[in-house]
C-alpha cells in the first residue's frame, strides 16, 4: 500500500510547504508512490490515519497543542517540518516578553489597550508560550531550516519508502564549510553561528559569502559559554550576541542556558 | 634520462601546465578570498599553475583529501535486468597529476598510503592514489607562523613524490624520486644536475633555522609524555573553549575517519547509493553505538583521543614517530584558538607536580 502522508501547519509562514511544492520535477515522481491525504496548500481531502505527518509551525496555544496531540495519535511517523516546528524559530523570541508588552511593541500601546479591553479579542490572550513541537509530542525526525532544504525532504521520503530512516548527525555547519572548501568567515574578521548550529543545509549561506545565522537551530550539546567568548573576542558585545542567538534560536538558548522548565 | 635537472621557474610552469594533455592536473591556487585550494588546472594554463611554486601559506584543506573526497559514492545498488540484486563499486582510476605538494602534506600522504593499504585496505583511496602522480615542492621558509613541520620531522620528507622540486641557487631543482618521476622529467627543459644531494644540501643551508615553531623535546619523548598524561589536567585545559565543531579533524591531513550514508532514489526506492562523509573524533556522536550509548561523550576525553591518535596510537600501530605532520592547520582554523602545538608543548613540559588529577571520564 502506498504510504499516506499529510501536512499540517501551526504558527508559521507556510514557506516550508512552498519550498516543497517548489521541487516540482521530483514531486511528480513522488505522487506516484505516496498518497497525499492532507495538504492545506494543495488539496482539501481529509484522511484519518497517516503514515507520515509533516508538521509545520510552532505551538502557541493550548488548543494548538491539543490538535498536535491528535495528529500524533493518528500518525505512524511525525516529522517536524522546518525551523518553526523544530526550534520555535524567530517567534520564540517573544517568550522573553509578556504577551501584552509584546503586542504593544508591535502594534502600539493604544491598539494594545483597545484589544485588551474588548472581550471579542480575549482569545488572543490564550497565547501562552512559543514551543517547538517536540515540547508537546514525540518527534520522529526533524527537517530543519528556515525554510527546509527540499533535498532533505525528498531524501527523508526516499528512506520512508525503502523502510529506513535517514540519520540525524548532530554536527555543526562548520563540517559542511570544510567539505565545501569554504574559508571561515572568522578569518576575515566576521562572526558566525555555524559552530553551534545543526548542519544539513550544505552551508548554503557561507558558500554564498555570507555568514551562518543559525536558522537550523542550536546543537543539543552546544558549548554556548565558549561560543560567547569567541564572539566577544571578535568584537561583539553581549547585547549583540543575545540578538544573534535570539534571531533563530531563542527557545533553544532558553533551554540550554536556563535548563528545561 | 636525467634523474635531476636544473630548470627555470618558467620552464617548470610550462612543464606542469602541459601535463594537462595526458592527465588532469590538480594544483594549488589562491582564490579571491585569499584561501589556497588544490583545484583542477585547465590544460596549458601556465599562469594558473604559478601556485605550484608559490609559498603563500598552507592550503585550506590538505591535498591528500583528493584521494577521499567528501561525500564520495562508494557503490550503487539496485535490481539488475535479470531480477538479481546488483551492487556496483565506484572506483575512480582517472589519471591525475597532483602538483605543488609541500613536505608536510607529502608525509601525510605517505602515512595515509600505509594506513589505507594496511589490514582492511580502502580500494577507493588506493584506486585514486595509484592513478595519481605527485610533484612535490620543498619549502624554503615556514609557510605560516603556525607551522612546526621541522619539529614533527616532515620538513625533509620526499617519499611519495615522483618528482621533488626545490628552489636552489636561484633556479629550480627537479629531482625524480621514482621511475615515473624519471619519465615525467623527460618533458622538462633544463640542464642535468650531476650531484642532486649537494644541491639539496645548499637548499637546506639557505633555510632559516629553526624552521617554524620548535618543541622542547623529541617526537619520541612527546609520544611517551602523551601516554603518561592520561589523567592530566592538560586535556580539560585545552578543551574548555572547544566548540566541538570538528574543524581540527576535517582539516587535518592525517585524519581519515568517515561515516557512511545511503542516498535512496525517491522515484525508485529499490535503488540507491552508499556515500561516505568525513567524520572526526571531536564531533558529537562519533563514539555513539547501537542503543545510543556514547562511550566518549566528554569533550576532554575526545581531545585526549585526538592527540593520542597523532602522537601515540597511530605511531605505535604503524611504526612512525608521529602522525601529526606539523602543518599547523588545526590551530589556524580553530575559531577557539586551540592549537595542538600548544598541547604538545604542555605535554612535553609535563604538568606541575602539585596539579590535581583531573577527572576525565572515558
Ligand atoms: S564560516 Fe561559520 S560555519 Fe563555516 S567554518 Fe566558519 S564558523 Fe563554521
Ligand atoms: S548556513 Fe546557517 S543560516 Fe544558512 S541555511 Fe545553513 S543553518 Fe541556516
Ligand atoms: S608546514 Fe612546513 S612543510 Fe608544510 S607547508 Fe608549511 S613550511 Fe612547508
Ligand atoms: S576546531 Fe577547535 S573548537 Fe572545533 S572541535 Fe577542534 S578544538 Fe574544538
Ligand atoms: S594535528 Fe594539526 S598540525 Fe598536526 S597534521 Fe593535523 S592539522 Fe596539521
Amino acid at each position: 500500500m502506498r504510504p499516506r502522508i499529510a501536512f499540517f501547519d501551526f504558527a508559521s509562514c507556510e514557506g516550508c510547504q512552498l519550498a516543497i511544492l517548489n521541487c516540482e520535477d521530483r514531486l511528480l515522481d513522488l505522487l506516484q508512490l505516496v498518497d497525499i491525504v492532507e495538504f492545506r496548500e494543495a488539496l482539501s481531502e481529509k484522511g484519518a490515519r497517516y503514515d507520515v505527518a509533516f508538521v509545520e509551525g510552532s505551538i502557541h496555544r493550548e488548543i494548538d497543542a491539543e490538535r498536535l496531540r491528535d495528529i500524533r495519535a493518528r500518525s505512524r511517523l511525525l516529522v517536524a517540518l522546518g525551523a518553526c516546528a523544530s526550534t520555535g524559530n524567530v517567534q520564540a523570541a517573544a517568550n522573553a516578553l509578556s504577551p501584552a508588552e509584546n503586542f504593544a511593541r508591535v502594534y502600539g500601546e493604544a491598539a494594545r489597550n483597545r484589544v485588551q479591553a474588548d472581550r471579542r479579542h480575549w482569545p488572543l490572550w490564550a497565547h501562552t508560550r512559543v514551543r517547538p513541537i517536540e515540547e508537546v509530542v514525540e518527534v520522529d525526525h526533524h527537517l530543519r531550516g528556515c525554510p527546509v532544504v527540499p533535498e532533505e525532504f525528498l531524501r527523508f521520503l526516499g528512506h520512508v519508502l525503502a523502510g529506513t530512516r535517514p540519520m540525524e548527525r548532530p554536527h555543526a555547519v562548520c563540517t559542511e564549510c570544510k567539505a565545501a572548501g569554504v574559508r571561515c568567515v572568522f578569518e576575515r574578521g566576521e562572526t558566525c553561528m555555524g559552530q553551534v548550529t545543526w548542519a544539513g543545509c550544505r552551508a548554503i549561506c557561507t558558500r554564498q559569502g555570507y555568514r551562518c545565522d543559525g536558522c537550523r537551530g542550536l546543537l543539543p550539546d552546544a558549548n554556548l559559554a565558549a561560543h560567547r567568548r569567541v564572539l566577544r573576542e571578535h568584537g561583539l558585545d553581549d547585547e549583540a550576541i543575545d540578538a544573534r542567538y535570539d534571531l533563530f534560536c531563542a527557545a533553544g538558548r532558553q533551554a540550554i542556558e536556563e535548563g528545561p522548565l | 634520462m636525467a634523474e635531476a635537472l636544473y630548470a627555470s621557474s618558467e620552464s617548470v610552469l610550462d612543464w606542469i601546465a602541459n601535463q594537462g594533455s595526458t592527465r588532469a592536473v590538480i594544483a594549488p591556487r589562491q582564490g579571491d578570498d585569499g584561501a589556497i585550494r588544490y583545484e583542477p588546472l585547465e590544460p596549458g594554463d601556465r599562469e594558473a599553475a604559478r601556485g605550484v611554486l608559490a609559498l603563500a601559506g598552507p592550503s585550506l584543506l590538505p591535498p591528500g583529501k583528493l584521494f577521499s573526497p567528501p561525500g564520495e559514492v562508494l557503490f550503487t545498488w539496485g535490481p539488475a535486468e535479470d531480477g538479481s540484486f546488483r551492487v556496483e563499486p565506484r572506483l575512480d582510476r582517472a589519471p591525475r597529476l597532483l602538483a605543488g605538494v609541500h613536505p608536510c602534506d607529502l608525509r601525510a600522504i605517505h602515512l595515509m598510503d600505509r594506513v589505507q593499504a594496511d589490514g582492511n585496505p580502502d580500494p577507493h583511496y588506493l584506486a585514486r592514489r595509484e592513478a595519481t602522480a605527485i610533484v612535490g615542492l620543498a619549502c624554503s621558509e615556514p609557510c605560516s607562523e603556525r607551522c612546526f613541520c621541522e619539529a614533527m620531522g616532515s620538513l625533509d620528507h620526499h617519499e611519495g613524490a615522483d618528482v621533488m622540486l626545490a628552489a636552489v641557487d636561484g633556479r629550480i631543482l627537479a629531482h625524480a624520486r621514482t621511475p615515473l618521476g624519471v619519465s615525467l622529467l623527460a618533458d622538462l627543459a633544463g640542464e642535468p644536475c650531476a650531484d642532486p644531494e649537494a644541491a639539496w644540501a645548499r637548499h637546506r643551508a639557505a633555510r632559516p633555522e629553526p624552521f617554524g615553531r620548535a618543541l622542547p623535546g623529541s617526537r619520541e619523548a612527546l609520544g611517551r609524555a602523551t601516554t603518561a598524561a592520561w589523567s592530566d589536567p592538560v586535556w580539560t585545559r585545552h578543551t574548555e573553549a572547544c566548540l566541538a565543531c570538528g574543524t581540527c579533524n576535517l582539516v587535518c591531513p592525517t585524519c581519515y575517519c568517515f561515516d557512511t550514508r545511503d542516498e535512496i532514489d525517491v522515484a525508485h526506492p529499490g535503488c540507491g547509493e552508499r556515500c561516505r562523509d568525513w567524520d572526526g573524533c571531536m564531533l558529537p556522536g562519533f563514539a555513539a553505538v547501537a542503543g545510543g550509548h556514547d562511550f566518549r561523550r566528554d569533550l576532554a576525553a575526545r581531545q585526549r583521543h585526538r592527540v593520542n591518535r597523532k602522537f601515540a596510537y597511530l605511531p605505535a600501530a604503524h611504526g612512525d614517530a608521529s602522525f601529526c605532520v606539523g602543518c599547523g592547520r588545526c590551530g589556524a582554523q580553530c575559531t577557539a584558538n586551540i592549537d595542538i602545538f600548544d598541547i604538545a608543548r604542555d605535554l612535553l613540559a609535563g604538568s606541575p607536580d602539585d596539579a590535581p588529577e583531573a577527572e576525565v571520564s572515558a
